[in-house]
């Protein structure tokens, strides 16, 4: 056998375990979720195609709609928030605290982010809780009124943002802390030979630098708080009435209650295009210019 | 003069920097510390003195006689060393042929790869948990393993796979070392630092993962621990001792896990930054 026939040999065979994985776990449930989000599919009878319809009853779905609204607010709350401070504390230990100090620091702050979000979910609900959590504790010695954090439907998204705050910063600092220290270190001297203080510094070399890791934070951001579950589940079940519901909720509910196979495919696809405009709007805003 | 005023107030700032970074990383650390402290005490109350805690492991009994924690913490622990091993056979051995083998279809093969890499679990999570269901393999570990697998992995290895010299392989291959010698006694030893990266980064999301668990595990003999958590929570919901003790158990492998291979944990964690 040529030395070209026998690459091509084992090359399949070295491929092949792990592709056959790919083919049978994603690429043909992708096809079959398309199928079946045309269908009325409970578990119980086979498929029906009924064309669009799971598509247009989505969209009407008042289940669907609140989840995209809470969606809405939970990126335009944590994405901002984690992203601004996950970069200011990457860029303070970067500059005053390349030391044993901010290194203790930065792997404080990575324990969130190891934990799983039904743990994060159970200890924020103690926290959080109305009458015995230490949150309203701390808020009671500056004179707050107990807040029913999550029994109400005005402040129940805010704190199920305040935990994927929490959780989320310390993943995107050592993002942030990675591409701050491949910024060479020839462009500061140089600008503090111009006399740039270190404010314009930071808005003239630092933020630029930082356009490609600021896209990634950004992007994961979005396209994880557009899949958030574990901590809806954990804290709320959706709730109070619709306000924590979200679109994998959404999708939760249907398929695995309600067993709406076809439906919740339907939904799912729903997830799928928006994660994907999110890619492609990100990417004309913040994406190299290369790609 | 001046100099010295700006000595002064670089040194203020620098002090309230360093106080402001400890108090965020208080922050990021107290929820752990305030569930380890309930977990040892047998008040019923959110509020506590620190002379309430006493370190008596009463939670922890009571969790595993009143609920088969147990059962769970087995499950979890099988699943995750599975699913890490796994990931890791057939993620190298696709990174090897994909990377050092151009065989023919290679490159249509990695654009299927790369095409997945977009896909978010719910989309697939329905119609899996169909197939599992026909076959009959629902409540199996098989069916909490397998799907666990994607592309991700395959080109954390992949990337690293390129630092292994050709020459090394062609010069074993002149010595005549057979395909599965050259990949098992001179490529996994090279790949090995990417190995244990994948590891981390695998061993966590398993063990983390909550929403397949829950859905394709009905049965309680074949749990894992974040479902086991999420109704130990609905179950003993004031009891928050017990909630608190099984909270600690679910985290105790991540953590150590973390505090041996803090650097592979974080590399491996950032370069996951990939995966959507």
């Amino acid at each position: 056998m040529s030395k070209k026939a026998k690459d091509n040999l084992w090359g399949w065979i070295f491929v092949l375990p792990s592709f056959l994985t790919l083919v049978v776990f994603i690429v043909i449930p992708i096809i079959r979720s398309f199928y079946y989000s045309l269908t009325e599919y409970s578990v119980l009878s086979s498929p029906k195609f009924i064309g669009i319809q799971n598509y247009i009853a989505a969209f009407q779905d008042p289940f669907v709609q609140a989840s995209l609204k809470n969606t809405f607010i939970y990126v335009l709350i944590t994405v901002p928030m984690q992203t601004i401070l996950s970069m200011i504390i990457a860029a303070v230990i970067a500059m005053k605290f390349q030391n044993r100090y901010g290194r203790f620091v930065k792997a404080c702050m990575f324990i969130p982010v190891i934990s799983s979000s039904v743990l994060v979910g159970t200890l924020f609900t103690l926290l959080f809780d109305t009458d015995k959590g230490i949150v309203n504790s701390v808020l009671a010695v500056f004179g707050v009124d107990a807040i029913n954090w999550l029994g109400q439907s005005s402040t129940a998204l805010v704190t199920v943002c305040i935990a994927a705050i929490w959780k989320n910063v310390g993943y995107f600092l050592v993002i942030f802390y990675a591409g701050l220290m491949d910024i060479p270190t020839s462009y500061y001297e140089a600008a503090k030979v111009d006399g740039a203080g270190k404010i314009r510094q930071f808005f003239s070399i630092t933020l630029p630098c930082l356009r490609p890791i600021t896209y990634l934070v950004l992007t994961l951001g979005i396209i994880w708080s557009f899949q958030a579950f574990d901590m809806v589940y954990a804290m709320t079940q959706g709730g109070p009435g619709k306000s924590t519901y979200t679109l994998v909720y959404t999708i939760y509910n249907a398929a695995f209650r309600e067993y709406r196979m076809g439906y919740a495919c339907a939904v799912a696809l729903i997830l799928f295009v928006f994660i994907l405009v999110v890619n492609n709007v990100q990417r004309l805003f913040f994406g190299d210019k290369e790609d | 003069m001046v100099d010295v005023n700006k000595s002064l107030s670089n040194r203020v700032l620098n002090t309230v920097l360093g106080i402001l970074l400890a108090l965020i990383a208080v922050i990021a650390c107290f929820p752990f510390v305030y569930m380890m402290l309930l977990s040892f005490t047998n008040s019923t109350s959110l509020r506590f003195s620190l002379s309430d805690v006493v370190f008596d492991f009463a939670n922890y009994k009571d969790v595993f006689e009143r609920t088969n924690f147990l059962i769970p913490l087995k499950n979890s622990i099988i699943v995750s060393i599975c699913t890490c091993l796994l990931n890791c056979v057939l993620c190298s051995m696709a990174a090897y042929a994909l990377e050092k083998k151009r065989f023919k279809g290679s490159k249509l093969v990695f654009a299927i790869y790369m095409a997945t890499l977009a896909v978010p679990g719910q989309v697939t999570m329905i119609p899996i948990f169909l197939m599992m269901r026909d076959m009959g393999l629902m409540n199996s570990y098989i069916a909490l393993i397998l799907p666990a697998c994607d592309a991700f992995g395959v080109f954390l290895v992949k990337q690293f796979m390129s630092s292994v010299p050709d020459e090394l392989l062609e010069a074993a291959q002149i010595d005549g070392a057979g395909e599965v010698y050259r990949f098992v006694k001179i490529v996994l030893p090279l790949i090995m630092p990417a190995l244990v990266s994948l590891t981390v980064f695998t061993f966590i999301s398993a063990w983390n993962n909550f929403l397949w668990p829950l859905v394709i595990c009905t049965d309680s003999d074949m749990q894992t621990l974040t479902v086991a958590l999420s109704l130990l929570k609905g179950k003993f919901e004031t009891n928050y001792g017990l909630v608190m003790a099984g909270s600690a158990l679910t985290f105790i492998a991540p953590f150590l896990l973390y505090a041996f291979l803090q650097k592979q944990f974080v590399e491996g964690i950032a370069l996951s930054g990939v995966k959507g």
